[in-house]
């Protein structure tokens, strides 16, 4: 059985009909208590017998408002009403009234088995129960047509009595007297063994109706024990008061699942912290007070639902107590909650939990689709700065092989041929040779900064410390370099080196400072960097896009860049770069 | 200074030996010997003994400046001259050492070049 998740509106007619059988229950019992109170005063028996009525009534109007879904309110209605009615009736002076309430009295029974079977849907489940239900049925309309027809008119009240013969009626009334007691002991059976396959919370709610299958099996054992006519009062009394307890506590079964109402909002704290599945059926489990509770989930190539754990699950078939929830999303099945059958009637628990579930779902999934989203974006980020970093050495590399090389080539064959002139030879060939030597090594000086730009080569060799020295000595600025000789990754190396260069070339050019402070210092898990000048302060980070390419740079590895830069009171410039940190996939060799 | 020292000249640039071996005969050394590697070359100052070696710090086998080392141990040890394609930024501190005389990019390699590092040593 799948749930559908809908609340039925409450027209004004039932309104007002429900208001008119609550007038008519209170008219009803107190005309009973006035037509006893006619024939002496009234016993305890008699306000007991109209409160079992107007408990049902009262109880049953309270649910049926309630809970306009479930059939229970509308029935427990119907068993008060019979029963008021039917009592009633039996007091009026007139055969056919009189005749029409004992009739209605009997008929009682019948619709509070169904009320007894019917719990907690209003709705019999088995066949079982529809066989039980036409026993109390087959007893109280066509055998009791019967008896009355056979019954001898006492006192002129029998408006059936048409064939009046009390041996047959006397055979009747026993013949209906077993039936009862059968119907009844199945009723308590069939009650019993719901109750034994029950979980604990269905099992503390199914208490009031066990009691009234009791309650019924007592009285119909008690009809046959005792002859009739004659009734143990004492018995009669208790079972009165279980009869008026039974509307009230099913009432307050329905209170309590109520009270469950208050979980949902725990369960949506709950599952705002992402929970893992076993928690996730915890907390619904705790919601719903269903420790039997189960979720799971729907595997779309597969055509099947798994638990958390992958293993196949079943869904229960209509019957077996247990209904599942379905949770859609743009209608595609998602998953489902397993759950104890009485829980359907608290269609708007189930609403808000399946709601609260499915954005858990949906939460859960968005968060693993940004988490993977985020994670290949750092890991294409790293292979891209990595890839730079390869290519920048291969171009270095290239540079020193080729132009470099010609270059140094070029200006020896130059000055070889300057010392095969001699002194002597045309001044106008030897200036000549001179520019063209001169050209030649200013082509070799910038191709060297040009290389030495895209790749030190001392920071591989070398490392941090000796790249930084190096590029102090080359500062015009007066540089004190605090740097020891750990090496890093390539990586880190590479990022610490272009924070340093970037920062010294940055002070050289703008801050007008006579002395620069460069410390940097090995951490546990990270590289600490300082550069610190006495320059004229005023610099902004968002200015230059050398130092925003160097906070990209910094956070492909995590790191950090600040800079502290006070108008007239020099810049600091700080970085942190985590040493320890996931290598990005292996680049192919470029 | 002997004005006919010898020198040993250690590169694998052929082009680069050639013209070194030129410029350098040409100011008065005399190349005694050339080598492709490190390993030749350590040979080749052993067997040789020149008075200088004139040593790529780029060599394909070995790096030049723990060539530049094993020379040192060698009695009497040769005056060692580092050269380089790249210039002295690309090595840094590292040229500062006891191996060697010194440095000069090879653009400049010269006869007074040298001698201008001895003289400075």
């Amino acid at each position: 059985m799948v749930s559908t998740l809908s609340t039925p509106r409450t027209t004004t007619t039932v309104i007002w009909a429900r208001a008119l059988l609550l007038a008519a229950a209170g008219g009803l019992g107190l005309g009973m208590l006035a037509g006893n109170a006619q024939h002496g005063p009234l016993t305890l028996g008699t306000v007991l017998e109209v409160l079992v009525g107007w408990s049902f009534v009262a109880c049953g109007i309270f649910l049926w408002a309630r809970r306009p879904a479930n059939r229970l309110g509308p029935l427990m209605t119907t068993v008060g009403m019979l029963w008021l009615l039917g009592r009633t009736m039996t007091l009026v002076p007139s055969p056919v009234i009189y005749t029409a309430g004992l009739w209605l009295t009997d008929l009682w029974a019948a619709a509070f088995a169904l009320f007894l079977l019917s719990f907690p849907t209003g709705r019999l489940t088995s066949g079982a129960d529809r066989a039980i239900v036409g026993i109390f049925l087959f007893v109280t309309v066509p055998l009791e047509f019967l008896w009355l027809l056979f019954l001898a008119p006492e006192s002129g009240q029998n408006a059936l009595g048409l064939a009046a013969d009390p041996n047959a009626a006397h055979v009747i009334d026993r013949i209906q007297r077993v039936l009862i007691s059968i119907g009844a002991v199945l009723l308590v059976i069939s009650l019993g063994w719901r109750w034994l396959r029950s979980s604990g919370p269905v099992r503390r709610q199914m208490a009031p109706v066990l009691v009234g299958a009791v309650a019924i099996l007592l009285q119909s054992a008690s009809w046959i024990v005792l002859s009739s006519g004659t009734s143990l009062e004492v018995l009669d009394d208790l079972i009165f008061v279980a009869q008026i307890a039974i509307p009230i506590s099913v009432l307050s079964v329905v209170l309590q699942s109520r009270m469950a109402r208050a979980g949902v909002a725990d369960l949506v704290v709950e599952l705002g912290r992402t929970p893992t599945p076993a928690r996730l059926r915890d907390a619904l489990a705790n919601a719903l007070g269903d420790p039997t509770l189960q979720v799971a989930y729907w595997e779309p190539g597969q055509d099947r639902f798994v638990d958390a754990a992958g293993q196949v699950m079943e869904l229960p078939e209509d019957g077996t107590g247990q209904a599942v929830t379905m949770l859609e999303r743009n209608g595609v099945r998602e998953a489902v909650i397993i759950h104890d059958a009485i829980l359907l009637e608290e269609p708007g628990l189930m609403a808000a939990v399946a709601s609260a579930m499915r954005l858990a779902v949906e939460n859960e999934r968005l968060t693993a689709a940004v988490e993977a989203q985020l994670q290949e974006v750092r890991a294409s980020r790293a292979r891209i700065v990595e890839a730079g970093d390869l290519e920048r050495r291969r171009v270095e590399r290239d540079l020193h092989d080729g132009a470099q090389q010609r270059l140094v080539s070029l200006s020896l064959e130059l000055q070889v041929a300057r010392r095969a002139l001699g002194e002597g030879g045309d001044p106008a060939v030897r200036s000549s040779l001179e520019r063209a030597a001169e050209e030649a090594l200013a082509a070799l000086s910038e191709l060297r900064d040009l290389a030495l730009g895209i790749h030190p080569l001392i920071l591989t060799e070398g490392g941090l410390g000796e790249a930084v020295e190096s590029l102090a000595d080359r500062t015009s600025v007066d540089v004190s370099v605090d740097i020891g000789a750990e090496r890093y990754s390539p990586a880190v190396e590479g990022a610490a080196y272009f924070v340093i260069s970037e920062a010294l070339a940055n002070v050289t050019k703008y801050a007008q400072a006579t002395k620069i402070v460069v410390r940097v210092r090995g951490l546990d898990d990270h590289v600490s960097i300082e550069v610190d000048d006495d320059g004229i302060g005023g610099a902004d980070p968002r200015a230059g896009s050398g130092l925003r390419g160097l906070a990209d740079r910094l956070a492909v590895l995590d790191g950090t860049i600040t800079i502290v830069s006070p108008i007239g009171g020099g810049t600091r410039i700080s970085a942190q770069i985590p040493t320890i940190h996931p290598t990005p996939d292996p680049v192919s060799a470029l | 200074m002997d004005p006919m020292s010898t020198i040993l000249i250690i590169d694998d640039d052929p082009r680069f030996r050639t013209q070194a071996r030129d410029v350098l005969e040409a100011d008065g050394f005399v190349v005694i010997g050339q080598a492709v590697n490190g390993a030749s070359g350590l040979e080749a100052a052993l067997s040789l003994r020149p008075d200088f070696v004139l040593l790529d710090i780029g060599l394909p086998d070995v790096e030049g400046f723990k060539v530049a080392r094993a020379l040192a141990i060698n009695r009497p040890p040769p005056q060692v001259v580092l050269t380089s394609t790249r210039d002295a930024r690309a090595y840094g501190r590292r040229l500062v050492n006891d191996d060697s005389l010194g440095f000069i990019p090879k653009e400049q390699i010269s006869g007074a070049a040298i001698r201008a590092l001895v003289d400075r040593g």
